[in-house]
């Protein structure tokens, strides 16, 4: 059902693919009267003792019951996503996805985690000025006065973060009004893609990628999945591509110098140098040109002829004859897709190799279909690493007199070698709006903490066509101010200029009314309507009188002669960013710190990956302390030792090396960024993050490393299990599992119960992400411990996403992801050993674990197969205000207590009594648990395995179902589906030790025959 | 046996009086360098003691373990202890009924070791608890709740047997202590008179006494001797119970019956022997026994070291490679040290016990006994760690090392054990002196 209903036409329903929403969000969604109450009436509760109720109880708070909210998080990592805010009581305590986005209702881990940026404990409580000691309280009028008088016109720079819709309008008209500069910058920003699709199709702006309609996917390195462009939006599709029940299977080829995320979903891996990208695409687009012809390949046939593979081959250090391969394999198909590099591989040349890609989308006919110039993601105006340089020089010579930064971090994220912290601190008024003291707030001299994006107003243009509303979903937990409504307040304080609007809402609401009543007849309902459903829905289809640009060939790009980069000997450095800290923005984010990195398993931590033959001459292993020195500086991290990663490069993760931030992020690891010499593209000026020469030494000591995962071989005991893509797709439709096995015989568990709560999780369609981690973190109270013990093997996530490696016929390897919580086993080894009945198991099949009853033996613990216990070896502190984000529903624990995954055995009662009131059992539906409602890829699917009918039931009986450890015959709940696979994996029996106890014939019945 | 008391050394066979002076002598006057080292111990135990305190205040976070290893020095120390606890038993009530005559001058230390070995083992288990003021929840009292303990879980057995062992020891203990304590109550006056003769239950020393005194010491003796059984073998399905591939065997309870025998006659020779010098007790624990005793942990050396041999065999005819990976993990992974020092303590050095030489060299003995004590706590750690480090899901694989708190336990656990044994050793007679007399008596009749 839409949850805008009839009266709010406009309203997108199909922007994703699962886009209908159920009856209860629907139900949920109206529990909100507009914004106004949600400002006001509610905020974090007082933590004194009253348990006093309301004497006239507001509207819409229900005890016990969360309110969801509809809102926008523009600063959730690279993508907007729309969400729910879950508010109980006045605090939002989790965020789920709104269906009516691109996100399709999925939220990131890092998007998620923007929970902890909400209650940061390090936040700038107030106001704040400062004086020979330091910062010192302040009043709001005062420093607003004190800034007003800094605002001289035209030496005065406004810096913020990168925003579209009403705030890129009003930042404009705010530096118009006062006479400052208005620079946006995003750190990793996407200049150079944009810029290269205006050079190729005059179309600048990105591109949209519908990967979920191509049939080969070819990626010169970006990280999709994981830190690029739109990863929740993107995975979705990816899974889409690969959706082996619809009988097709998209190829995915990875080509750069490291595997990331991404590059470890691929079935193939093409390693080239980094910064070679362009070079590469160049070469497989001249050979599908030289193939597939057409228009387009006869007019760039001249720019492309040179660029053979055999003359990239020796630059790119690959061989020809993959290159020619890719490009046969590109050019039958049908859908092919190609997607650009991302900051990893992204050298001085950037523009030209994003450039090269278009062309190779264009070359293969990908232009058009998968690939939409112009109707991408939308994404606000970003300065280039070379106007932060220009403004670093103005800085330098005093043209500038007054800084004013906001939604920005500049002397974080540019480069040591830009000089920007040391021209900042030469600057007489730094002014910051931050939230948080970052490392730019740290150098300013007024603090005026803006609120939270939780806390505020706003709006976006997701895409051209899909705009959307924040609204603030809890009161200011500290004295802050919505960071336009502090700008207007400074404007006004300068006594030059006013705007209209009384406020940053009035001005919001303002623009949309007159967009609304320009673009919508006469007969439309009133705007007060519109705008009340919108806060509902939390975006709206704006129409498009438009069709989208079509694109052809510019000029520019048909003759564009493309630089050959020189040969380059010796090691060369990548950075890159990763899924949980983005651009560093999550570095103080316990669950972040705390989420292992897909790749490496480290937490809490930089690391340099170096590939095992080189570190071997230099006797490194993993864990040892290593040198990284480039012309301009140098870092000392623990070596990671990486088979995913050339001989001849060095990659190091951006976001950690924060000097200030917090408690979580100071002072951990380095800054990958004092690496870099800030060599910038020279048509889009955006920084190279790769490329630059690097040489590592052995410190002779070994650092602190937490890698959350034993080993990286499962050594095929049936746990992570792949499947090559034929044998998948020739056995769909048959199955594996007779369910019977987890029905029956199961220990305890009360035949009479209509319940057996049972999950399955698709290996093919896990990217590895860790959105799911966070979200049971997030539902389940569950501590962050911190490094030390993190390295100790003290963690306490419930459910760990384990990547393993398995090699392939050709010597190459392939990763499965196997998210590994507990299995909710039917004859489960943790309970009968559990001395006092902490561990038992429930009617419904599930293994409870009574908190209050465990001493704390631990016998559980041993005695789990899969290692999903976990145990609460101290008791650990949730230091205010993050203790406001506390699931009430979830018990949070004391030392000395064993906990492990409940199935959100909260979710499944609350579930219960809601379908009891309506005299029905638990449909499918009804509830997700927190795990299945974060995944971008909707990898887990959970229900009753006693309904024959469940989704749960029909998957886990499928052709790829295996239980993990199948041998032990815990009968687990849980029914993975393997991985699939275009390696050459070696084919190791899957299809043997297949789990078929009944005869063939029985199982159809099987699902029936569990009652 | 007749064979055994032929090499009873005669030449120095003292009189019964001298028997009764030269066992009790030490309970008159305790010198300095006894308080010394029952100060030492007190220092130890007040070592172990904070550590255990700061340990309930902060957590048992304190301890080294982790996930997946929960189970560390606590439970290690715990079998260990529980190993020592067995030589009594064996000593008093097996070697008793089969008329073994050699016991009579062990059989009251090793009864007392015992004892204290079983207080101590005891402790582990709470030391270990995540929530030690819970601890009640795993005794079947009841319950308002309506709860009783899991009957299923080995742990619950485990605390039953310990706790009847426990028991039966400590009355067969008693028991056998008093006639000694009438002899101590006459030879006392003022109020050690009145606590030796409480304690003596106002024994006489009549053949109603005698004959009461040795029907119940036979019957005890009967009853007693199934539990050196059960009990290392209940202790044994901690670990066997679990699917643990390195604890999952139907080995475990006759190797771990004749690993605690083994570390128990260990643990009775390294105490006998600086026992024995600093009471003057040459004449009554002689070379005879100390060679019979090295026989036994020669024996048992044997079916320990076979014991291991057939774990990796077993492992291997299995051919699970889940449990083959475990145990050559086992041997040549993180932990080969541990595993090494095992092999090397309760294999190799024993060998050397072939030899009459090394048998009858109480240096050379204490030497091989402090060996097997180290061994065979080693033993119990490479059981229990390597097997937990190492399971199914490699993922999950994980290290433990020890914390400091964790050894300053330890240690305070030893000197827990000894400060018993050295408040023992100075107030009731640390040999039978009424068996010593009975087989005085009769060496006296036939001998001369």
């Amino acid at each position: 059902m839409n949850g805008g209903g009839g009266k709010l036409p406009t309203v997108t329903n199909d922007v994703g693919t699962s886009g209908d929403t159920s009856r209860r969000d629907f139900l949920k969604v109206l529990g909100v009267v507009g914004a106004g109450a949600a400002a006001t009436s509610c905020g974090p509760p007082d933590m004194g003792d009253k348990l006093i109720p309301y004497l006239v109880p507001p509207e819409d708070i229900i005890p016990g019951t969360n309110v969801a909210y509809a809102t926008l998080l523009k600063n959730g990592g690279p993508e907007h996503l729309g969400l729910y805010a879950n508010v109980r009581d006045g605090r939002v305590i989790k965020l789920e996805g709104n269906p009516r986005f691109p996100n399709r209702g999925r939220l990131s881990a890092l998007a998620q985690s923007a929970l902890q940026d909400l209650y940061d404990p390090d936040r700038i409580p107030g106001p704040r000025g400062r004086d020979s000691s330091g910062f010192v309280e302040s009043g709001w009028d005062e420093a607003i006065a004190a800034v007003a008088g800094f605002v001289v016109p035209g030496r005065t720079v406004l810096l913020t973060g990168s925003v579209t819709g009403s705030a890129a309008e009003f930042y404009a008209q705010w530096a118009d009004a006062t006479g400052a500069e208005w620079i946006p910058w995003e750190p990793l920003g996407l200049e150079a893609l944009s810029t290269a699709h205006e050079i190729a199709f005059g179309i600048p702006g990105i591109p949209s990628y519908e990967i979920d309609r191509a049939d080969r996917i070819v990626s010169f390195g970006a990280d999709f999945l994981g830190s690029w462009l739109a990863p929740v939006e993107l995975a979705g599709r990816f899974a889409d591509a690969r959706n082996i029940e619809g009988g097709h299977h998209a190829k995915f080829t990875h080509i750069g110098p490291r595997l990331s995320l991404t590059g470890l979903n691929a079935d193939e891996w093409l390693s080239v140098r980094p910064g070679t990208e362009g070079l590469v695409a160049l070469a497989v687009a001249s050979e599908v040109a030289r193939r597939r012809g057409g228009g387009a390949a006869a007019r760039l046939g001249g720019t492309l002829s040179r660029f053979t593979p055999a003359a990239v081959a020796e630059l790119a250090g690959v061989e020809p004859v993959r290159i020619e391969r890719l490009a046969e394999e590109l050019a039958s198909a049908n859908n092919p897709i190609v997607l650009p590099p991302d900051i990893s591989g992204q050298g001085a040349g950037s523009t030209e190799a994003h450039l090269a890609v278009a062309l190779l989308n264009l070359v293969c006919g990908a232009i058009g279909t998968t690939v939409r110039p112009g109707v991408g993601p939308t994404r606000g105006a970003s300065a280039s690493a070379a106007t932060l340089r220009n403004l670093v020089e103005r800085m330098e010579s005093g043209a500038v007199e007054t800084v004013i930064v906001a939604g920005a971090n500049p002397v974080y994220g540019l480069p040591k070698a830009l000089g920007f912290a040391e021209a900042f601190a030469g600057v007489a008024n730094r002014v910051s709006l931050s939230s948080h003291l970052d490392e730019t707030a740290a150098a300013s001299n007024w603090l005026l903490p803006a609120n939270h994006e939780l806390e505020s107003w706003g709006d976006a243009e997701i895409r051209p066509d899909i705009w959307a509303v924040a609204q603030p979903v809890m009161r200011p937990i500290f004295d802050t101010r919505q960071v336009e409504d502090v700008l207007l307040s400074i404007a006004a304080a300068t006594g030059r200029t006013s705007f209209e609007a009384e406020d940053w809402k009035a001005w919001l609401e303002a623009g949309w009314r007159s967009n609304y009543e320009e673009e919508v007849p006469g007969d439309a309902p009133l705007f007060e309507d519109f705008w009340f459903e919108l806060l509902q829905a939390g975006a709206v289809r704006r129409k498009r009188e438009q069709p989208d640009p079509a694109p052809t060939l510019a000029p520019a790009a048909v003759n564009y002669r493309f630089t050959l980069p020189e040969q380059v000997s010796g090691l060369t450095l990548t950075t890159f960013a990763t899924a949980q800290l983005y651009d560093g923005r999550g570095a103080n984010r316990s669950w972040m710190q705390e989420l292992p990195d897909a790749v490496s398993k480290a937490v809490w931590n930089s690391w340099v990956e170096i590939h095992p033959a080189t570190a071997e001459p230099l006797g490194l292993e993993t864990g040892d302390l290593v040198e990284v020195r480039t012309s301009v500086g140098s870092v000392t991290a623990p070596a990671f030792l990486y088979k995913g990663i050339r001989p001849d490069t060095i990659a190091i993760p951006l976001g950690q090396g924060h000097t200030q931030f917090g408690r979580n992020a100071q002072g951990r690891g380095v800054n990958a960024l004092d690496l870099l010499d800030g060599t910038v593209d020279g048509r889009s000026g955006a920084l190279a993050f790769a490329g630059a020469p690097v040489e590592i030494t052995a410190v002779g000591r070994r650092g602190t490393l937490a890698i959350m995962q034993g080993s990286d071989s499962d050594l095929d005991r049936e746990i992570g299990e792949l499947m090559r893509v034929d044998d998948a797709l020739e056995a769909i439709g048959g199955h594996r599992v007779d369910l019977r096995q987890i029905l029956e015989h199961a220990w305890d568990s009360d035949p009479n119960s209509p319940y057996r709560w049972g999950m399955s999780i698709d290996l093919n369609a896990c990217t590895g992400c860790g959105a799911c981690v966070t979200a049971c973190y997030a539902e389940n109270n569950i501590p962050t411990v911190g490094e030390e013990l993190a390295a100790q093997g003290r963690e306490m996530s419930w459910m760990q996403i384990m990547r393993y490696f398995e090699h392939t016929e050709d010597d190459g390897f392939q990763t499965v992801h196997v998210p590994v919580l507990c299995q909710h086993c039917g004859d489960a080894p943790c309970e009968p050993v559990c001395p006092v009945y902490a561990a038992y198991h429930s009617p419904e099949g599930l293994n409870a674990q009574v908190y209050n009853r465990c001493v704390g033996t631990r016998y559980c613990a041993n005695n789990c197969p899969y290692k999903v216990r976990r145990f609460n070896w101290f008791t650990y502190e949730h230091p205010y205000p993050l203790n406001l984000q506390l699931n009430p529903d979830v018990t949070v624990r004391e030392t000395g207590v064993m906990e492990k995954c409940t199935f959100c055995v909260q979710r499944i009662n609350r579930a219960k009594l809601d379908a009891k009131a309506e005299g029905r059992q638990v449909q499918d539906g009804d509830f997700q648990t927190a795990c299945m409602q974060g995944c971008p890829t909707q990898a887990i699917v959970f229900g009753n395995l006693k309904d024959p009918e469940s989704a749960v039931s029909q998957i886990s009986k499928g052709a790829r179902a295996y239980h993990m450890l199948g041998e032990l015959n815990t009968r687990p709940a849980i029914t993975y589906l393997a991985g699939v696979s275009h390696a050459r994996l070696a084919r190791s029996g899957h299809d043997e030790h297949g789990e078929d106890n009944g005869a063939a014939g029985e199982h159809d019945s099987a699902a029936e025959a569990g009652h | 046996m007749a064979t055994a008391e032929i090499e009873v050394p005669r030449e120095a066979l003292p009189t019964l009086e001298q028997a009764n002076d030269d066992i009790s002598r030490p309970i008159y006057a305790p010198s300095w360098r006894y308080y010394l080292l029952l100060a030492i111990c007190g220092v130890g135990i007040l070592a172990g003691g904070t550590a255990w305190a700061i340990q309930v205040k902060n957590g048992i976070g304190m301890a080294g373990i982790n996930n997946p290893v929960s189970w560390g020095v606590y439970i290690v120390t715990f079998v260990f202890w529980v190993g020592i606890a067995h030589s009594g038993t064996l000593i008093s009530a097996v070697l008793y009924l089969t008329r073994s005559g050699w016991r009579t001058t062990i059989n009251r230390a090793a009864e007392a070791m015992t004892i204290f070995a079983v207080m101590t083992a005891g402790l582990f288990p709470l030391i270990h608890l995540g929530r030690v003021w819970y601890f009640y929840y795993l005794v079947p009292y009841p319950s308002t709740r309506l709860l009783w303990p899991n009957f299923r879980s080995p742990l619950v057995w485990d605390m039953f047997a310990i706790g009847t062992y426990f028991t039966i020891s400590l009355v067969f203990w008693y028991l056998g202590l008093i006639p000694d304590l009438a002899v101590l109550r006459d030879k006392f006056t003022g109020v050690k008179k009145k606590v030796y003769g409480t304690l003596a239950l106002g024994w006489q020393g009549s053949v109603k006494d005698w004959s009461h005194y040795r029907r119940l010491y036979l019957y005890l003796a009967g009853i007693a001797t199934p539990l050196v059984l059960s009990v290392h073998s209940v202790v044994s399905w901690d670990f066997a119970m679990g699917i643990v591939p390195g604890w999952h065997s139907t080995i475990f309870a006759p190797y771990f019956v004749a690993g605690a025998i083994f570390s128990g006659v260990a643990m009775v020779i390294t105490i006998m022997i600086p026992l024995r010098w600093a009471f003057g007790l040459e004449k009554y624990i002689t070379k005879y026994h100390f060679d019979n005793m090295a026989k036994l942990l020669l024996f048992t050396s044997l079916i320990v070291g076979y014991a291991y041999a057939l774990e990796f065999f077993l492992a291997w005819w299995s051919n699970d490679p889940i449990e083959k990976e475990s145990f050559a993990w086992r041997a040549y992974g993180f932990y080969a040290g541990p595993f090494w020092i095992m092999v090397f303590c309760n294999v190799v050095v024993p060998m050397s016990l072939w030899f009459k030489r090394t048998r009858n060299s109480l240096a050379a003995l204490f030497a091989v006994t402090i060996f097997v004590n180290i061994g065979m706590w080693y033993e119990r750690f490479v059981i229990i760690v390597t097997s937990l480090a190492h399971e199914y899901e490699p993922g999950g694989w994980g290290i433990y090392v020890p914390s400091t708190t964790e050894i300053l336990i330890l240690i305070g656990s030893f000197a827990w054990f000894f400060f018993w044994f050295l408040l023992f050793s100075r107030t009731l007679p640390v040999i039978s002196i009424a068996e010593v007399k009975e087989h005085l008596a009769h060496e006296h009749e036939h001998g001369h």
